[in-house]
């Protein structure tokens, strides 16, 4: 059974009979079974997946009305919540953590009868883009295990990457959804803020985060934004995606549409000579698509780092107080403390990454350092956000590479914190404006790949996967191997 | 001169659902922890969904205090750790990017001072804590989140009141105003709280927080008063700080500093998007808002020429009032108000007894109507109000059960008064020498008639009689 | 230049124990140092926006008891209260 497919093909083949649902995820789950020891994609495996399988195909056997995912594999990301299941966050505070209700998302892929492979491994609270401060372990790089996935959602790139499952939901605060998949080279999809529901994702920093497919191909992230868009009553921030159907069309192409090469994602001191190349080559192949391209600058970015790391600190510090394991969390006997002692006892649980950016979060607002900091930040995301704007009266899309980087080795950067802010470099604008970005796979250069990164305005995630169709087609990738 | 400042927190127990989940607004019918839910009680994953109805009644409250309301309201977080906050943040408002809560800049006026309404911001209640256990040392904490979530409005004052008593008359105001628009239900139980502060001439600003009930705020600021005096005659300085109130001791405690030093890292709560209202919905609120106790009381002195003090007394009550307003006709309005407030009052003045009371409108139009036909007496009215009070029967079964009928028979009467002159011979003397006296045999008249005698026959004659 | 001392404050304030923690001040102090460059942008024109939503947009008033008795799956104490530890 060939698992390296795409959810389109894979509906083909289990329409026309090539195989049964369960026999494919039997098989995937053979697949788990063999190689996620060594890639640590997953922290917890859906027991009911074959059974879940069976009553699919009892349903297309029986003619009777079939949801539109037939039954393919998808793993979720392990801030998303499932009902019954656990729901750790890779944190030792949330270890056994059910949650007694269903992610929107989830919802709706089950609506659609998409089988749920597991739970993906993820930084802690995913901070981080690495998957190095995951408290149960890293998840590896499938391309080489001795280089990390890229983070926070790195099992969710990790397993799709891997064949351990056709499709991901990962979540996308600063890059989460596309760094990952620029590591291990899958498409990975921001949508606009507000695009998808939230209920039932753990808020990390809630006003700019969003969830998003991640998948082998272009159209897949097409199909599954099918699914999952749209407004949800237990989310305001939701907005209406009008009924988009985002496969539709999508080959149009990209002739005459105005790009924008953003100056400072593409020329700063970070970017590798691998990474600089290959944006160069993306530069041409759009040209060769029919599209122009033009720098474009945008002055604010420098400064988009420190802005993001204040918010997203500040939002975690409020997001994550509610952590005092006195509702719920583990076991912890209360005699003999009082209730401040107990509380930041039990909070010593979390991680290193997690305590350091409560800390900064009580720092940057606090009623003596807001000014300098929150405030400021607020600003240059105003700021940020009328220049983006701006640029997108001109321009239909704008790229860069998605990281400056490839993939490192595991412990390479981990002790430095100011180097690994900038790892977010190119992906945080997105977040800030709230505009929809995806990361498309583009080439591997000695065994590591490099994905580019391509951002639309507000709502128009149509276009912007017409761009990152026309993208893909132009490239032609190794299969991963393991 | 004294100054004192309010922070009132009153609960929409009116509405249906908590302020950003479906669980019961009113809390009161459960067993602990039973009307809870994932987005009450913070559990990760759930987000807040902003109740539509809790906006509108916040603005109507702004409203009727004559406050100006914004065209968008903004929610915040209130950063602080309390086992009583699910979240360990409040969701409130806060004006820091424009004025963004439910309103401000408003007015009551009480008697002849204007109180200005400074803030008015709608957000959730925190859970209850119960302490259990005799001593220091056994005492444990438990929590009911049953109240977490219940939409609460916060009115903040200036420090416009001068006395502890006008303090009472501006909660009163308030109450009923509250009341007066279906919103709220002051009288129940924890329903409605204030926090106060107090300065004196020369004096720093004390907040004083942890006050049970209205009379034990009223308590509390006199306390307070007298303390700060004490100390300023004594020559001790009267620091910025915030106390408690210590309801066994009855006296203000200095909190501890620790407090003080809490640092709220207010921020934007971004799972609430910016509320827009705009005017025409403002202006929609308005017109759909009950009239106000003032236009009320205006309108009752206007077109039925009932006395102000009258009229203010009916119009603030909504009890009093629906009474007055579903009873009075063109030609009786200023007897059913008189009746209301000379004998209705004295019988019904709690909630509860208003809650009990078996008296309908008709009853009062009904008693007026035998008044005013001289088929009973004012004071038989009264007897028969208590027993309607009671039974709820009606007003014709009353009179006739209780022997209530007016004696307006001249001869009846004339022997009756003839009875009192022989037993009060001294009076009567006294009333020849000084008619201002009379008042007395009238008295005697009414007592052995039990009421019944019609007064003004009973004057003519007695006074026939003395000039015999 | 950010003072550890409030560094330790605040961590104290977020319930943060810094026992054997020392690297964790240094870290974020770097992170803080790294954020000065805010300092160099010129931000005066700038307002805070945000999503906005019209009032009858929200949630109906409607009261929908939760179905599963949520306080069981929670810790609870007798009489299905959550208790807390001692308050000073």
């Amino acid at each position: 059974m060939n698992l390296n497919t795409s959810i389109l093909k894979y509906i083909e083949d289990v329409k026309s009979g090539s195989f049964t649902v369960e026999e494919f995820i039997a098989a995937t789950l053979q697949r788990i079974n063999d190689i996620d020891g060594d890639i640590h994609a997953y922290l917890s495996l859906n027991d009911s997946a074959i059974n879940d399988a069976k009553l699919i195909d009892q349903k297309i056997s029986s003619g009777e009305k079939i949801g539109q995912c037939y039954g393919f594999p998808i793993s979720i990301k392990d801030n998303i919540c499932i009902t019954g299941t656990k729901t750790t966050c890779a944190s030792k505070i949330l270890e056994n953590f059910v949650a007694p209700y269903t992610a929107t998302v989830v919802n709706r892929l089950h609506a659609e009868d998409a089988v749920i492979t597991g739970k993906t491994n993820l930084d802690e609270f995913a901070m981080g883009l690495t998957t190095e401060f995951s408290a149960f372990g890293p998840t590896k790089n499938p391309w080489n295990i001795d280089y990390v996935p890229g983070g926070s959602s790195g099992g969710s790139a990790a397993s799709v990457a891997a064949n351990e499952c056709l499709a991901s939901l990962g979540s996308d605060t600063g890059g989460s959804v596309r760094n990952p998949a620029s590591f291990c080279s899958v498409v990975g999809l921001k949508p606009t803020y507000g695009l998808i529901s939230r209920y039932g994702l753990i808020s990390y920093a809630n006003s700019i985060e969003q969830i998003g497919p991640m998948t082998k191909t272009v159209k897949d992230s097409a199909f599954l934004l099918n699914i999952i868009a749209g407004q949800d009553a237990n989310d305001d921030t939701t907005i209406d995606s009008n009924n988009q159907n985002y496969l539709e069309n999508i080959e149009d192409g990209i002739e005459g549409k105005k790009i924008g090469i953003i100056k400072e994602m593409t020329t700063s001191d970070g970017l590798s000579s691998e990474v600089s190349t290959a944006t160069k080559d993306t530069i041409h192949d759009f040209e060769s698509l029919g599209a122009s391209c033009e720098e474009i600058s945008l002055p604010t970015i420098p400064y988009t780092i420190a802005a993001y790391y204040t918010i997203t600190s500040t939002e975690a510090g409020s997001n994550l107080a509610r952590y005092d394991n006195i509702r719920y969390g583990y076991e912890l006997e209360s005699e003999g403390y009082e209730y401040n002692s107990y509380i930041s006892k039990s909070r010593t649980k979390f991680g290193p990454e997690v305590t350091r950016r409560i800390i900064l979060g009580g720092f940057v607002p606090s009623a003596g350092h807001a000014g300098k900091y929150f405030l400021k930040s607020l600003k240059v995301k105003s700021k940020l956000i009328s220049e983006v704007n701006n640029a997108f009266k001109k321009f239909d899309y704008m790229i860069s590479p998605t990281a400056p980087v490839q993939p490192f080795k595991f412990g390479e950067k981990i002790d430095d914190p100011v180097t690994l802010m900038l790892l977010d470099y190119n992906t945080v604008t997105a977040n800030l404006t709230g505009k929809p970005a995806i990361s498309v796979p583009y080439r591997v250069v000695n065994g590591l790949p490099i994905g580019m990164q391509i951002m639309a305005n507000s709502l128009k995630e149509k276009s912007l996967l017409q761009a990152a169709y026309a993208l893909e087609s132009k490239t032609t990738l190794p299969e991963v191997p393991l | 001169m004294t100054k004192i400042g309010l922070e009132i927190h009153c609960q929409l127990t009116k509405l249906k659902s908590k302020l950003f989940c479906s669980c019961k607004a009113n809390y009161r019918e459960f067993e602990p922890n039973h009307n809870i839910c994932p987005v009450c009680m913070g559990l990760p994953g759930s987000l807040p969904r902003l109740n539509q109805k809790a906006v509108e009644s916040a603005t109507s409250i702004a409203m009727a205090l004559s406050c100006e309301t914004p065209e968008k309201i903004a929610f915040f977080r209130k950063n602080y750790f309390y086992p009583d906050l699910p979240k360990n943040f409040q969701i409130t408002q806060l004006n820091v990017y424009g004025d963004m809560s439910i309103g401000g800049e408003g007015y009551v006026n009480v008697e002849d001072k204007k109180i200005k309404i400074r803030r008015i911001q709608l957000e959730e209640d925190p859970g209850r804590i119960i302490y259990e256990g005799a001593s220091e040392r056994t005492k444990i904490t438990l929590i009911d989140y049953n109240r977490a979530g219940t939409p609460l409005v916060e009115i903040v004052t200036d420090p416009d009141f001068e006395s502890p008593r006008q303090v009472r008359v501006f909660l009163n105001i308030l109450s009923d105003l509250l009341e007066n628009l279906g919103v709220a239900e002051p009288g129940l139980e924890g329903a409605m709280r204030a926090d106060g502060n107090v300065s004196i001439e020369g004096g720093k600003k004390v907040e004083i927080k942890n006050i049970g009930s209205f009379h034990d705020l009223e308590k509390a600021l006199h306390f307070e008063i007298t303390r700060q005096q004490s100390l300023f005659e004594r020559d001790i300085e009267i620091v910025q700080e915030t106390r408690h109130w210590d309801d066994k001791r009855k006296i203000t405690v200095s909190s501890r500093s620790k407090e003080e030093d809490q640092d709220y890292r207010y921020f934007l709560e971004n799972d609430i998007p910016w509320v827009k209202i705009d005017q025409g919905t403002r202006d929609t609120l308005k017109e759909n808002m009950p009239e106000s106790i003032s236009s009320k009381k205006d309108r009752y002195v206007e077109k039925f020429d009932i006395a102000p003090q009258v009229a203010e007394i009916i119009a603030s009550d909504r009890y009093y009032s629906k009474l007055f307003e579903n009873a009075y006709s063109e030609y009786n309005a200023k007897d059913i108000a008189n009746l209301i407030t000379t004998d209705v009052i004295g019988f019904i003045d709690t909630k509860e007894k208003q809650q009990n009371s078996k008296i309908t409108s008709q009853h009062l139009s009904d008693l007026i109507d035998a008044i005013n036909s001289k088929t009973i007496t004012r004071n038989s009215a009264k007897v028969a109000l208590q027993e309607i009070i009671k039974s709820g029967k009606n007003t014709k079964d009353v009179l006739q059960e209780m022997d209530l009928g007016q004696v307006s028979d001249s001869s009846e009467i004339d022997i009756i008064i003839s009875q009192i002159f022989e037993e009060e011979k001294q009076a009567v003397i006294d009333a020849k020498e000084r008619p201002e006296t009379v008042n007395f045999l009238v008295g005697k008249v009414m007592q052995k008639t039990k009421g019944k005698a019609d007064p003004v026959k009973t004057l003519e004659i007695i006074k026939s009689k003395l000039n015999q | 230049m950010v003072d550890e001392d409030e560094i330790i404050r605040v961590a104290e304030l977020m319930k943060i124990n810094l026992d054997d923690h020392g690297e964790h001040v240094s870290r974020v102090k770097k992170m803080l140092e790294y954020f000065d460059i805010l300092d160099q942008i010129d931000l005066s024109s700038e307002e805070i926006t945000s999503q906005e939503k019209s009032l009858t947009e929200l949630r109906k008033d409607e009261f929908i008891p939760n179905d599963k008795k949520l306080i069981e799956s929670l810790k609870n104490f007798r009489e299905h209260y959550v208790r807390a530890p001692k308050m000073n």
